[in-house]
Formats: C-alpha cells, structure tokens, sequence
C-alpha cells in the first residue's frame, strides 16, 4: 500500500523528526555535548523506537480500534514505552552492569522522549500497516540518531574554542542546530 | 508480598484513570462531533454561500430556492507530510466550484502554499479535461510543492469522478 | 501554616524567571519551538500546558503518601497522560481549530520534561498549597517564554501578529525564514545568548 522507501527516506532525512519536525528536543540539546553519550542514545532511542512501534500496531488493531477507546491511546503508547524501558533497565542490570552504571541514568529519560511517542502517535494517525510502522520507527529513530550524533561532533569540537562567554555551551549549541536545520531544508526537494 | 503493594497501586491507577477518561469522552463526544460538523459546514459556506444542504452519505447537497446548485465532497489524499482532507464543490455542471483544505501537513512555507486560496482557486470553473498539469491541462503547480500540488489535484479529480 | 504563606509566593514566582523553566533549565522544549509560530497558538498551547500542569501537581500532591516509591515514574505517567487526553478532548470540543494548530504536540504534553520534572522533584513531596503555587509559577514561566519567541517570529516571519481575530501589520516584506525550523533553531540561540550576557541566566 504505501511505499516503504519513501517512509523510509522521508521521515530519515526530509522530514527529520528532531531538525525539521522539533520533536525530541530535550534530550537533544542535553546529551549533545558528549558524542560518545549521544551515540549510545540514539542507539538506545533506535531500539525502543522501532519496538514500541511493534507493540503498539498490535494494541491499536486489538483492544483500541475493537473497543472503540481510541482516545485511551495517549496512556497506552505511554505505558507501553515505559514498559519497554524498564523491560530494557532490568535486562541491562543483570547482563551488562557495568554498562548500566554508565549509562543507566539515561535510561528514564528516553520514557520521556518525545520522539519516540510521537512516532508511535503518527502510526497510529496515518494508519499505517505493520511494515510501515516498523519502518517508520526505525527511520526516525536513525533520524534522530543522526541529527544528535552530527551535533555532539561539532559541539565537542566547539568547546575548545574560545568563543564569547554569553554564547558558550547552550546557545551557540542552538545556533549550530539552526545551521543543521538550514542544511537539511536541502533535502526537501527529493523524491519529487 | 512486597510486589504486590506497587503492583497494586499502579493497577488501581490505571483502572481510575481509565474510568475517569472513559467518562470525559462520553460527556464531550457529541459536543467534538458537533463542533467538528461545523466547522466542515463553515467551509462548505464558503464554497456555497447562502445555500441550505442536505447531507447523505457523507456528500452535502447545496440547494438554493429549492434548486440543486452543486454538491460538496471531502476527499482523503496523500500529500508530502500525511494525509490531507480537501473539500472540492461541485457546480450541478460537473465543473469545480471551489476547492478547501480542510485539513493537512504540509511543510509550513513550501508544501502549505498548495493550500492556500491562491493557489487553490485556479481550479474554479475547471471541467474533467481541464484537471490536468499545464501544458495538458490548465492547473499551474506550485514551484517546489510538487507533491502538494498533485495530491490537491488528485483530490479534486477523484471528487469530480466520485462525488 | 502562617509562616508558610510567604513561601507560596516564592514558589509562584521562582517560576517565571529565577527559574524559568524553558530559559534556564532548557526543559520542554518540543513544543516551545513548533508552537512559537504564532503569539495565538503560543497561548493555546500555554493554556493546555497549565491545565495539564496544575491538574497533575494537584492530584500527585494530594495521593503523595500512598504512592510506592518503587512505581512512581509509572503512575505519575498516567496521571499526565490521563489529564493530557482530558485537555485533548476539551480543545476538539471547543476549539477544533486549535486542535489542528496544535497538531502532535498536544498529546506530546505527555512527555514533556516541565511536567514529569515538577512532579518527580516537587508536588510529590511537598503540600498541595506549595505544589499549586509552584505549578502556577512554572505555567507562567513557560507561558512567558514561549510568547515572547512567538511574539518575535512572528512579527519577523509574518510582518504582522494575528491575535483572536485582530491583526496588525507592521511591515509588508516579512522574512518568512524565522517561521521554518532554522528560524526557531536561531532565535533561540540569539534570546539564550541575550540572557546569558544580561546576567539572567
């Protein structure tokens, strides 16, 4: 039915959740300033993405969409996410505990990423197939994994620049954000 | 035993909530299906001003003086960021009355040209044949927008053809 | 609970500078730059904010003592997702248009860090007097923040400001580039930059 490449490119690179789109803002301009924090972050984002999407297909076709409680769906998604994070904390917690002592403190806030329950509210609102969304989520997910992985290497590299106090650290952050915007605007006109 | 105090207490949550939740919907869903009808009859309005309609089968007949002068058919089409829901009136020649977007996700700027007035009123007064990109046809896509462009197009001659 | 009364008003307004929570925590950003498009959305959006604000602090206040340490984070979502869907439902009765302006980032209240951050090292500990008063504080803040960006964008972006049906138009060659997302990336950039340099933050 809908062309899974164009999903694919589309919501990767045209309609680029966290440049184009300014969802998944928070944890963006926070984690940023790390690139190897920041890898680790869009991988994680990637995984919970693109396995919410998964869950959350089945709980619409099957208890929403059957039950006529479409508008529960906010508190489904949500829960399924936080599910899926803990699911993630106590499997990590057993199996790589020195891993989790790294990284475990940015394990709740990827329940709060909006990007990831945007993806999952925009399946459910274009209606897509099972495939589509699955590809969906692994598209903007990798989407996001760019566009923070892209800003954490050039404000890793800032930060041994001398630049004026009042734009250290936060807003010079934002300025090379809007700059990575303005690149990604290029890639409005593919795909026709 | 020390599972089952959290367990329950989140349980409890959700079953609260859920009541709660369960409740607003019944007591605002015929105000959002009443609000949401009229704002579709506003923009039918605009198309058909001073007419009466009639709905039947989720197509607005619009008469005046007890004559039937067109009709007004919503049309789902893809557009470059999702769905778009565009509104086409139709003159009781078959010819395009007006064309509204009553809904959509274009790309502020670029794609969401296509939506506005003046783009959209090239189609006015168009027959079938006419529905076509220039040189084919008479409708001049955006520079840009091509996408928006041809799902309105697309729309309105899926209205013509159906509607 | 007299000496407490001056308190409040410390709570109320530490929100909307000292610690705004948009300017100088840097939370709930999402909206703040897909909304800012237009002063009318930005109060929209403001509006719902504070609904879903208020509403959470109170209730999470109020359950505080009965609320298992070890499921907190769970609860305290549904509770937001609860009253992020009673807003939703109230704005497609009364506003659809507000609705569609709104667009994803309605439900995506759910998530923002502003909320789940009051409630986690707030309203969760401390009495519902305090927590309202510092939920009002924070709306403020975020109300403030997010209309004066919307303010300056639009202005620059439109030439003019819509409000409720009022327009002025102070110049016809507007540059529509403040109302894309580098426009937004920017002057944000430039406002932090400003305060940073006015000492604020």
């Amino acid at each position: 039915m809908e062309n899974l490449l164009s999903i694919l490119l589309f919501n990767l690179l045209i309609n680029n959740i966290v440049l184009t789109r300014f969802i998944g803002l928070c944890s963006y301009f926070g984690i940023s300033r790390n690139l190897r924090n920041s890898t680790m972050m869009g991988l994680a984002v990637t995984f919970v993405a693109t396995s919410s999407s998964l869950v959350t297909w089945f709980v619409n076709h099957y208890l929403l969409t059957p039950f006529g409680i479409q508008y529960m769906r906010i508190v489904a998604f949500i829960l399924v996410i936080a599910s899926f994070v803990q699911l993630v904390e106590i499997i990590m917690r057993k199996t790589m505990p020195k891993f989790y002592a790294a990284f475990g403190i940015y394990l709740p806030l990827i329940t709060v990423n909006c990007a990831i329950l945007a993806v999952n509210l925009i399946n459910f609102d274009e209606n897509y197939s099972l495939a589509a969304s699955l590809v969906n989520g692994l598209a903007t997910a990798l989407g996001y994994t760019i566009a923070i992985v892209l800003l954490a290497g050039i404000r890793e590299r800032l930060s041994y620049e001398d630049l004026p106090r009042s734009f250290r650290d936060v807003p010079v952050a934002f300025i090379v954000a809007g700059l990575l915007a303005l690149a990604f605007q290029g890639f409005a006109g593919i795909g026709g | 035993m020390k599972i089952l105090k959290p367990v329950l207490a989140l349980t409890l949550t959700c079953i609260v909530w859920g009541l709660i939740l369960g409740y607003v919907h019944r007591i605002t869903e015929s105000k959002i299906a009443e609000a949401e009808r009229k704002e579709r009859e506003k923009m039918i309005a605009e198309i058909f001003p001073g007419c009466s309609f009639e709905e039947e089968n989720s197509i607005f007949y619009c008469f005046q003086n007890n004559r039937l002068v067109g009709k007004a058919v919503e049309v789902e089409t893809k557009g470059y960021g999702g769905t778009m829901r565009v509104l086409v009136g139709i003159n009781a020649d078959n010819t395009v009355r007006g064309v509204r977007v009553l809904s959509h996700n274009e790309t502020r700027g670029i794609g969401s040209r296509a939506t506005e007035p003046s783009f959209l009123s090239q189609f006015e007064n168009l027959g079938k044949e006419q529905l076509a990109f220039k040189p084919q046809g008479q409708v001049e896509a955006i520079t840009g927008a091509t996408i928006s462009s041809r799902a309105i197009l697309e729309a309105v001659k899926r209205a013509l053809e159906y509607g | 609970m007299a000496e407490e009364k001056p308190n409040l008003r410390w709570e109320a307004e530490k929100g909307l500078l000292k610690k705004n929570p948009v300017f100088v925590i840097l939370l709930g950003l999402c909206p703040f730059l897909a909304i800012s498009k237009s002063v009318e959305d930005a109060i929209g959006m403001t509006l719902a904010f504070g609904f879903v604000l208020l509403g959470t602090c109170l209730v999470t206040s109020l359950i505080r003592r009965w609320v298992p340490r070890d499921v907190r984070i769970p609860m305290f979502v549904v509770i937001i997702a609860s009253f992020v869907t009673i807003t939703e439902l109230i704005v497609r009765a009364y506003s659809p248009t507000l609705r569609e302006h709104l667009g994803i980032f309605l439900p995506l209240i759910t998530v923002n860090c502003i909320v789940l951050g009051r409630v986690e090292a707030f309203s969760s500990k401390r009495s519902v007097l305090e927590s309202l008063a510092d939920a009002i504080g924070m709306t403020a803040g975020f109300g403030l923040a997010i209309i004066s960006i919307s303010f300056i964008r639009e202005l620059l972006g439109t030439g003019g400001i819509k409000f409720f049906g009022y327009s002025f138009t102070i110049f016809g060659q507007p540059a529509s580039g403040f109302l894309l997302s580098p426009g937004g990336f920017l002057v944000m950039g430039g406002i932090l930059a400003l305060l940073k340099k006015l000492g604020v933050i």
